[in-house]
């Protein structure tokens, strides 16, 4: 029983092989005397890293293939998401290399964290024993925290730090005691042992009821589902842009990929409590998310409570998922629309961290005005972010909330689709704002540092990638449900 | 693939446009290519076979499979003319905007061809989805053209305009999702070809507002409706039309509201017959009060842009009571109607734009006298006035007649409203029409240091293909009607059980020769 196999280490190779690079640049410094190599070096060390992590993913992963006793499993899901969250991770450090607040000293240490930090991501999205899933979260968020802090911005980022880790302290918290309930009312913390008989617990069993409401709301932190989101826009704010896109795409990708796996089974969402409960903070999310963002100011929260608004959605997709006997095309539509929306929101993010002129300036919406005219090319890149993001077609984005609504629709849940695509009417008003400052205000805006730089092409890639995602969409969706069964 | 020419060679050359390194030479290149684009669409007109209600010079391919989802552009006698309502007007508006827009020429013209070639999707799609990313696609390049080159209160208004139209159609999206379930239990495979969903059975329980029919109608005409604009529905018209730049407001009553009134024609009213038969009054009752209440609020404004807007307002009132009469009368009036709209209006806004260019006011009680100083702004002018107030022999004549023939014919009542319409109408273009040409000079004609120059060159040859087609379309009606004349009869004939059928390229020659044998 507790030998590792050869199949065992393979399957996991991809972490192993992000982990061993992740201390390449450290090591080096150590090396050097406790000075920075170039970070260019860095960078590409690290950007190897991913590579061959995500090639790895690839290759060796597949359907029902599962390690160490059924501990992670590497399914279609897996691959995906993981797949998000690395590329996520992969432009994060991109932008990381040109942020103010993040390049320079300590870079080597930056790099360490976030790839550590994705190793734990790529943990928690192949993760089925609770046990194992609380260890992928924790190593994930562990070094966020210290990233936050890093920053060279002195103290917006500490208070930013210090709320995600107290925060976020408390949510691990109420998830490790879900899991002590569940333990003790089903006797084990594997998902697949306990999911047989989860239908009828959830029925008779309270302990069991209550354990995982508690794994949910631990979950709904992470993810921002409101009323737990109240971080969401200090801390997106308050971090270094490059970590607010980090967190933006690739922890909420990994996170709903657990939501995936624990909760989108008919058993639970099926029954009429928690079928409730999690409808009721979909819509919550939508309404709160949308009309908060109305009333921001700075671009980096509006994006946040617009990432408020969109775990909304994808909560909408979860319960599909979840009330549906096959529970492969609600679970694709998420996988599709996190793919989407990692896109656009990595897009977003990139635009305002160009704006950035040094690690203490604040980039409010008004700050666009004039882009337009000084930078065509980027105004069109945001122009088309922020249309995706409303969801207008021919873009991805459209496409995204199409597969989640077609499929919320086909489960006879037209009332949440209803109440999606009524938000996300609000939403078009906030996201036409920055809009309506890049093109029809004058000013002065202008991009800091040098037009041609690799913020720039990661910039102008993303709004190609959206626009042609958007006329290939159909076999994309296609292939993430084909690798679902 | 001449139907997927004429809707993308306008985004083709939107890049060329936007690449093009002259700005000098941006006006006439494209004024070229806006050329070459009508006259591609001339091409329909002759391959169009006019005897056959079928959907002619198809296009199908597979999107998206695991949907149903397909690339379908057709054309049938309802497209037809609104296909060249928009391809007719763009070189008009681009020669009309040559001297008024100034800044930013590129962005305008890659906008207005982006804009056209959502246009003639909207007005060739034949699947839903397809159709659905045209009409959203769009509002994007309108609100681009109100936003950067408006007037004052442009953000306001293109904001307004951007929300309403997207929150109607809203709706609509998940009433197409619906339908593709529907289409899914019926036949067993999911679709969103419209030719299917005119297949569908779709219950109706009349009185009861929640029942499927009746939802799903809704669904779709509230995104119709906040487009033409019926009347409680209107408000951002008058804003969008008010601070839009003279092209954008030609567009946007030349061709975008006739996108709400055709989709009455070609979704609301073939797929949900019964429910639109049993709500016809409804419909009919707004565009008759939208008729009397466009007309009333046009007369007192005294902006003479803003009058002609509500003056749009009234017009599609009459569209709409003409397509809810579900006669033959009503409905080619009111396809009609939607041409002449989009001609006459889309004259007035060009002329309001003339005249704006040389005073920059569009007071009307700043004016007075123009008739003696304007003598061919003037005449052309008084034309187009007497074309937007249905004068016979204008093309305004046919239309309007249409429809109050065939409504007096489903629903007399409606038709006694509609006719005092007509008056009012007369009234306000006239009463403008005396308050600005005629009497006293006012401020700004009386004005020596900025005396006034009659139209040149330029401005003459806008109007004139404008005012030839007012009389074209008025004293030869039937070199329109017989095109679309199949189409709206298997319309009207076969509401309840409307059906389309694909006519295959080359079938339309062998009947033409077994008809000559």
């Amino acid at each position: 029983m507790n030998t590792v196999t050869l199949s065992d280490i393979l399957l996991i190779s991809p972490m192993i092989a992000l982990f061993l690079t992740s201390l390449i640049p450290i090591t080096v410094k150590v090396l050097r005397g406790n000075r920075e190599q170039h970070s260019l070096a860095t960078l590409s060390q690290a950007l190897i890293g991913i590579i061959i992590s995500l090639g790895l993913l690839v290759i060796f992963g597949g359907a029902g293939k599962t390690a160490f006793n059924n501990g992670l499993i590497f399914d279609g899901v897996t691959q995906w998401l993981g797949a998000v969250a690395l590329g996520s991770a992969a432009v994060g450090m991109i932008m990381m290399y040109e942020n103010p607040a993040t390049v320079g000293k300590q870079f080597s240490e930056l790099i360490f964290l976030a790839m550590s930090s994705a190793v734990g991501m790529l943990i928690l999205v192949a993760a089925v024993d609770l046990l194992v899933v609380f260890i992928g979260l924790e190593m994930m968020s562990l070094p966020l925290y210290l990233m936050i802090a890093m920053s060279h911005e002195g103290k917006l980022s500490k208070e930013a730090a210090l709320k995600y880790f107290l925060l976020g302290s408390f949510a691990s918290a109420i998830l490790l005691y879900g899991v002590a309930l569940i333990f003790g009312s089903t006797g084990g913390t594997n998902i697949l042992a306990f999911m047989g008989d989860a239908a009828e617990l959830v029925q008779t069993s309270r302990l069991f009821l209550f354990g995982i409401t508690f794994v949910i709301l631990g979950f709904c932190f992470k993810v921002s589902i409101a009323p737990f989101h109240a971080w969401t826009p200090d801390v997106y704010q308050g971090a270094p842009t490059p970590h607010s896109a980090f967190m933006a795409t690739a922890v909420k990708a990994v996170s709903f990929a657990a939501f995936l796996r624990i909760i989108a089974t008919q058993a639970l969402v099926g029954s009429d409590h928690l079928f409730d409960i999690l409808q009721w903070l979909a819509v919550i999310t939508m309404i709160v998310g949308n009309t908060a963002a109305i009333l921001q100011n700075n671009l980096k929260r509006m994006i946040a409570y617009s990432s408020v608004a969109h775990s909304g959605y994808l909560l909408i997709g979860v319960i599909t998922a979840g009330v549906s006997q096959n529970s492969i095309f609600g679970a694709s539509s998420v996988i599709f629309y996190l793919l989407s929306y990692a896109f656009m929101t990595l897009g977003a993010f990139a635009i305002a961290s160009m704006m950035e002129r040094s690690e203490n300036h604040i980039i409010n919406i008004d700050d666009l005005a004039g882009l337009a005219k000084k930078r065509p090319m980027l105004s069109l890149c945001m122009t088309v972010f922020l249309l995706s993001l409303a969801g207008i077609p021919p873009t991805v984005g459209f496409f995204g909330k199409f597969y989640l609504f077609n499929a919320a629709v086909g489960e006879g849940l037209l009332w949440l689709a209803i109440w999606g695509v009524v938000s996300s009417v609000i939403g078009v008003y906030y996201y036409l704002r920055p809009i309506v400052v890049m093109y029809m205000k004058e000013g002065e805006a202008e991009i800091a540092g040098h037009s041609l730089n690799a913020t720039t092409i990661t910039a102008v890639v993303m709004a190609l990638a959206i626009v042609l995602m958007g006329f290939v969409s159909g076999p994309i969706f296609s292939a993430v449900e084909k690798s679902l069964f | 693939m001449i139907l997927s020419s004429v809707v993308f060679l306008p985004l083709l050359f939107a890049l060329i446009v936007a690449v093009w390194p002259k700005t000098s030479s941006i006006r006439h290149l494209a004024f070229g290519f806006s050329i070459i684009e009508f006259l591609l669409s001339l091409r329909l007109v002759q391959l169009f076979d006019s005897n056959t209600a079928g959907l002619q010079m198809v296009e199908k391919h597979l999107w998206i499979e695991r949907f149903g989802i397909s690339y379908f552009l057709g054309i049938d006698g309802i497209s037809l003319w609104l296909v060249l309502l928009t391809t007719f007007l763009t070189p008009i508006i681009i020669l009309a905007s040559w001297t008024s827009i100034s800044e930013r020429i590129k962005g305008f013209h890659v906008s207005l061809f982006v804009l056209q070639t959502a246009m003639l999707g909207t007005f060739l799609a034949f699947d839903a989805i397809f159709f659905y990313v045209f009409w959203e696609l769009s509002l994007v390049p309108m609100y681009f053209m109100i936003g950067i080159w408006g007037g004052a209160r442009r953000i306001y208004a293109t904001v307004k305009f951007f929300i309403y139209t997207f929150a109607g159609s809203v709706l609509m999206l998940i009433a197409i999702i619906y339908m593709m379930y529907l289409t899914q239990e019926a036949t067993g495979a999911m679709s969103a070809n419209l030719l299917d969903f005119y297949k569908l059975k779709i219950p109706f329980v009349g009185g009861a507002f929640f029942s499927l029919q009746t939802l799903l109608f809704f669904a779709f005409a509230l995104a119709f409706a906040i487009k033409v604009p019926v009347f409680p529905l209107h408000t951002w018209l008058p804003d969008a039309h008010v601070e839009a730049p003279t092209p954008g407001s030609v567009i946007l009553a030349g061709v975008m509201l006739k996108m709400g009134t055709y989709g009455f024609m070609r979704w609301v009213i073939p797929l949900f017959p019964e429910a639109s038969e049993y709500w016809a009054w409804l419909f009919m009752l707004i565009g008759a009060v939208g008729i009397i209440y466009g007309a009333l609020v046009a007369m007192v404004q005294p902006d003479v842009k803003k009058l002609v807007a509500y003056s749009s307002v009234s017009h599609m009132g009459y569209i709409l009571l003409g397509l809810f009469a579900f006669n033959s009368y009503g409905m080619s009036g009111g396809l009609y109607q939607m041409l002449n709209h989009g001609i006459s209006t889309g004259a007035l806004f060009i002329m309001i734009g003339m005249i704006y260019e040389r005073t920059h006011s569009r007071e009307i009680a700043k004016y007075g006298g123009l008739a003696g100083v304007l003598p061919l702004f003037t005449i052309f002018f008084f034309i187009v006035t007497l074309s937007s107030i249905a004068l016979p022999l204008t093309n305004g004549f046919i239309g309007e007649f249409l429809i109050l023939l065939g409504t007096y014919q489903a629903q007399p009542v409606f038709a006694y409203f509609a006719v005092t319409g007509v008056i009012f109408g007369a009234v306000y273009m006239l009463w403008m029409f005396k308050r600005m040409f005629f009497g006293a000079k006012g401020e700004l004609v009386a004005d020596e240091h900025h005396p006034l120059f009659d139209l040149n060159f330029r401005e003459v040859a806008v109007m004139i293909p404008l005012v030839l087609m007012i009389f074209w379309m008025g004293i030869f009606p039937n070199h329109f009607l017989d095109y679309s004349k199949a189409s709206i009869d298997n319309l009207v004939n076969n509401r309840t059980n409307y059906n389309l059928t694909i006519v295959e390229p080359g079938a339309a020659e062998i009947m033409h020769a077994q008809g000559e044998k």
